[in-house]
Parts: C-alpha cells; structure tokens; sequence
C-alpha cells in the first residue's frame, strides 16, 4: 500500500500567464504558496481481485479503467497500462472547486502515487510535467501550469513558464520571521460558492488574443511583486494585489460578479490593504492582506456580508504556510532493490 | 605566533564565507519538509565528520526544542548511521568497508526521509554509496562537502560547499561544524518564536 499527500495551494499573483496559449509567446509568471491542508490517495495492490477501484465521493468497481468515470484515474491507469488489481482512494482536508487548486494536487498526487505503485521514483518536476500532460493534453483542460508545479514542489516559490515550455522554480527563501510575519497578515475566507475553474478559463483563453497586453503586464508585475515579498514589505504586497485583482477582473465575465464584488469591498472597507479570488475565479477562497489587528473586524463584516447575501457555506479557513510538495508518507510495496 | 594564529583564523573565515548561503537556506527548506511529513533524517560521514554527525544529532534532537521541550510534542528524528559502534564494526568486517553507511540505510530508508551525507572530498566511496542509494529511492540528499565538491557534491541535491585547497581539512571541518550549528540554532529559533506566538494567542484566547 502507498500513502501520498499533496498540499493545496493559495496563489498569489500572476494566474492566467501559467496558460500555454499565453506564456508560448512571452514568459508567464506565478507566485504561489503551499498551506497545511491536503489530498491524500491510498493505492492499494489487489493480487486476488481482478478489478479496478476507484473511491472518492463516489466508489467504482469497474473489470477495466476503461469504464472508470472518474476522467483523470480512467485517463492515467490507461496511460500507464495498470488495467487491474488496483484499488484507489482520496481523501481531503478541504472540499474541491475553492480555488485552491485541489483537482492539480489530485493530479500529481496520482501521478506520483501510481509510479511509486510501479516502482518508479519521481522528481517534483517530472510529477508535475505528468500531471500537466495528463490534465491538459490528454484530458484537453483549458488550465495553466502553475497548479501542478506548486502541488508537485511545495513551498512559497516563483515559478516562471518559458516560451520553449521548460518551468524555472525559484523558492523565496524567507526566514522563519518574515515568512510568519506574511502568513499572520492572510486571510483566507471560502465564500461557499462552488465553482469550476474551466468554465472561467475556458472563456479567458477564448479572449486572450486581444488582451494580450495586459498579461503581459500582468506577467511582469510578479517580478515586482517578488522583490516585495523578499523586502519584508507586507503592506506593499498587499496594495499591489488590490491592484492586480482589479485589472484581473477585466480579463474575463466570469472571474467576478456581483456577489464577489460585494464581499471584496465588505474585507477593503475593514481595513484589508487588498485581495483576489484564489484560483481562476468566480467563486471558491478570498485571500486578503491586512494587518493582523484589522483581521477581526473584516472577518466580521466579510461573514456580515455573507449573511447579506445568503451564502450559507461562507466561512473563515485558518491556515499555515507549509514547505511540503507531494510526498509518499507510506510504501510497504516491496520493490526498492538496490 | 599571532601571525600564524592570525592567518588560520583569516582562512577559516574565507572558507566559511565562501559557501552558499542559498544552499544552506535550500537545507532548511529539505529539514523543515522532513518535519512536516514525519520523516527521519539519516547523518553520516568518515572520521572527524562522524564525530560531526555524532554531535549534530545529539544537539539537533535535543537542543532545537531544548527550552520548552514538553510543550513540542512532535519532535526531530535525527539518527547517525550507524548507530552503534558494533554495527560499525560489523558492517565493516562481514561485508565490506563501502557498506558501513549504505547497509544500515537499507534497513530503515523510507520514501518521506531524507539523508545528510558529509565528506570533506567528496570522494569517500562508502557515503557516495548511500547518497546514490537515497537518490535511487527518491530520497533527498543534502551534501556536506570541501575541496571541489567531488562526487558527492555533483549528486546531492542541495549542495553545500566548502571550496578550499584539496587537503585542508581542518578548514572543511571547522566550516561543515559552523553550517550544522546554524542548522540546530534555525530550527531552536524557529520553534522558539513559534511557540511564543501560540502562547500568546492561547493567553489572548483565556482572558
């Protein structure tokens, strides 16, 4: 039996510029960090049980992968050529579409997880290339890049996606001090709206032709953003993010609305230096940077306004910054020779 | 005298500014990781960078959590392989000198730990041995080296390294000793701080 995590991630500034249409011209841009909540799988060898299985919100037990539904366990036992005696579980600390990039750190958890099943080790980087190519060549998901590289690395890192598609992976090595300083001044706040981040991306890269300039603006304000986070200048960060988001919202219909809206001006008017939807938009996380004194009150009227709006899921999610990528936690499968 | 004094002292804090501090930063990152997946992390070397591992581990499991150490329920796994001197002995006399560090590895080596291997060359076949092991197994390896680097050096993933002129090892030692202080006093203050804040919040909590 294999037992394997991958973290969920918050992302900070750049999403979009991760999308292949994009950074095939000009370099895309990200910066994003891993936080203590996971997915974990259990991949369990079934010698006698000649079948398939597969458990999430669902369980299936399938003679092929064939007749899986789940599309991306279908897509890659096919890929891998595992046809039977396997059984699959997930688990996770969070439920999915928050825009904290659950689906890609299933992904490369699997991706990862199924060649440990196979007795291949993998490097953060090749799981996350996997996952990528399982996500958007086989599975033909109109999404970036910039999920499975920060499930498969972990951390608080830049990543850069360069036009010939290799991936440059910069971790931001802050000290213990700054790096708690910047988590203590981030709140996260699931607005209860679930949603699917192809269908926000899907329209976004339809249209990105003729917005191309501005993520190419969007692309290169990470570099500025970066030096911030290296300088300790929390507050800065924050304005700077308040700024992207704005420009954010006019690069599709979907990555804002009305009720979104409503709840970012409830956090800005309490006192938060700024913000942005997590992940591709239209529902799911806020992320706001503020001062620590100031989280109390804007907690208060985000769930106010939440109220207002009858969001019945809305809620505060406390969270830590963690350093892990995708890891194995447990494998007893006996094929480690030397 | 004081010439003689003066210049080892002048070397040795060339030697230790030479190093990276990126990469050492890099081993902060592979330990703090290790720590969030309950993972162990295996030390080894020949000669003076054993007595180095021996004395690491010793400050690493204690030290770090050293001040408040009931409050830190979970704790570093820190082991120096291998962990008796008959162990040693045995490997050494039933298999083979090369196996010393790689054989012990074998019986405890997991996916979620990672492995400090120290040589001043770079070259000590028997920690090669097991960084190569740890490598095939997906294992992070953090190198402690001097000299260019050697072998070792070239494999790790994170490399720290002391560059000096083949053979000083006095100059190599005395540096990896620094580095694996700074490694015990980063975490003790990083638990340290965050312990204090979760007091705090837990005072502000009561009142």
């Amino acid at each position: 039996m294999i037992v394997i995590r991958a973290p969920l991630r918050i992302s900070l500034i750049g999403g979009g510029t991760d999308i292949p249409v994009f950074f095939r011209s000009h370099p895309g841009r990200v910066i994003s960090a891993t936080i203590d909540k996971y997915i974990y799988l259990v991949i369990n060898p079934t010698p006698l049980v000649d079948m398939v299985s597969a458990r999430y919100s669902k369980t299936e037990t399938v003679s092929h992968p064939k007749e899986l539904e789940h599309a991306r366990i279908k897509a890659l036992l096919l890929d891998l050529g595992i046809t039977s005696n396997i059984e699959i579980g997930s688990f996770a600390s969070l439920p999915g579409k928050t825009g904290l990039g659950s689906s890609s750190s299933f992904s490369v958890a699997l991706v990862k997880g199924l060649h440990a099943h196979l007795g291949r080790s993998m490097s953060a980087a090749e799981a996350a290339e996997k996952a990528c190519e399982l996500e958007i060549d086989i599975l033909g998901e109109p999404i970036g890049k910039q999920d499975q590289y920060a499930a498969a690395h972990g951390g608080l890192n830049f990543y850069q996606f360069n036009c010939n598609g290799s991936v440059t992976v910069e971790p931001l090595l802050l000290d213990y001090k700054k790096s708690a300083e910047l988590q203590d001044s981030m709140l996260l706040f699931y607005t209860g709206i679930e949603r699917h981040a192809s269908d926000v991306l899907g329209q976004q890269v339809g249209q990105m032709k003729s917005k191309f300039d501005s993520y190419i603006a969007l692309s290169n304000s990470v570099l500025k953003f970066r030096e911030l986070l290296l300088k300790g200048d929390i507050k800065g960060a924050g304005l700077m993010m308040h700024e992207s988001w704005l420009a954010k919202k006019k690069l599709g219909s979907k990555v804002s609305n009305k009720t979104l809206d409503s709840l970012y001006s409830a956090g800005i008017k309490a006192g938060a230096w700024g913000g942005k939807v997590l992940g591709a938009g239209g529902g799911g996380c806020f992320l706001f940077i503020a001062p620590p004194a100031k989280h109390k009150a804007i907690l208060k009227a985000l769930k106010a306004q939440a109220k207002k709006v009858k969001l019945v899921g809305a809620r505060h999610i406390p969270f830590s910054f963690v350093e892990s990528g995708t890891d194995i936690l447990f494998n007893n499968n006996a094929s480690h020779q030397v | 005298m004081k010439e003689y004094i003066e210049q080892h002292i002048e070397e040795a804090t060339a030697a230790l500014r030479a190093v990276s501090s990126d990469e050492i930063a890099k081993c902060m990152v592979q330990i703090q990781r290790v720590f969030e997946r309950d993972g162990r992390i295996y030390i080894f070397g020949n000669g003076g960078s054993l007595a180095l591992a021996t004395h690491w581990v010793s400050d690493f499991n204690k030290t770090v959590f050293g001040h408040n150490v009931e409050l830190h329920t979970k704790r570093f796994q820190a082991i120096r392989l291998p962990t008796t001197e008959e162990e040693y002995s045995a490997w050494t006399n039933d298999v083979g000198h090369d196996s010393v560090f790689v054989g012990p590895l074998q019986n405890y080596l997991q996916e979620h730990d990672c492995v400090i291997a120290i040589s001043s060359s770079g070259n000590s076949q028997n920690v090669i041995k097991a960084a190569q092991y740890a490598k095939k197994r997906g294992v992070p390896v953090i190198a402690l080296a001097g000299f260019d680097g050697g072998e070792l050096n070239k494999l790790a993933d994170v490399k720290i390294l002391v560059p000096t002129p083949k053979g000083r090892y006095d100059l190599v030692e005395g540096a990896h000793g620094v580095i694996l202080h700074l490694i015990t006093w980063y975490f003790r203050d990083y638990f340290e701080h965050k312990l204090a804040k979760k007091t705090s919040h837990g005072k502000k909590k009561n009142k």
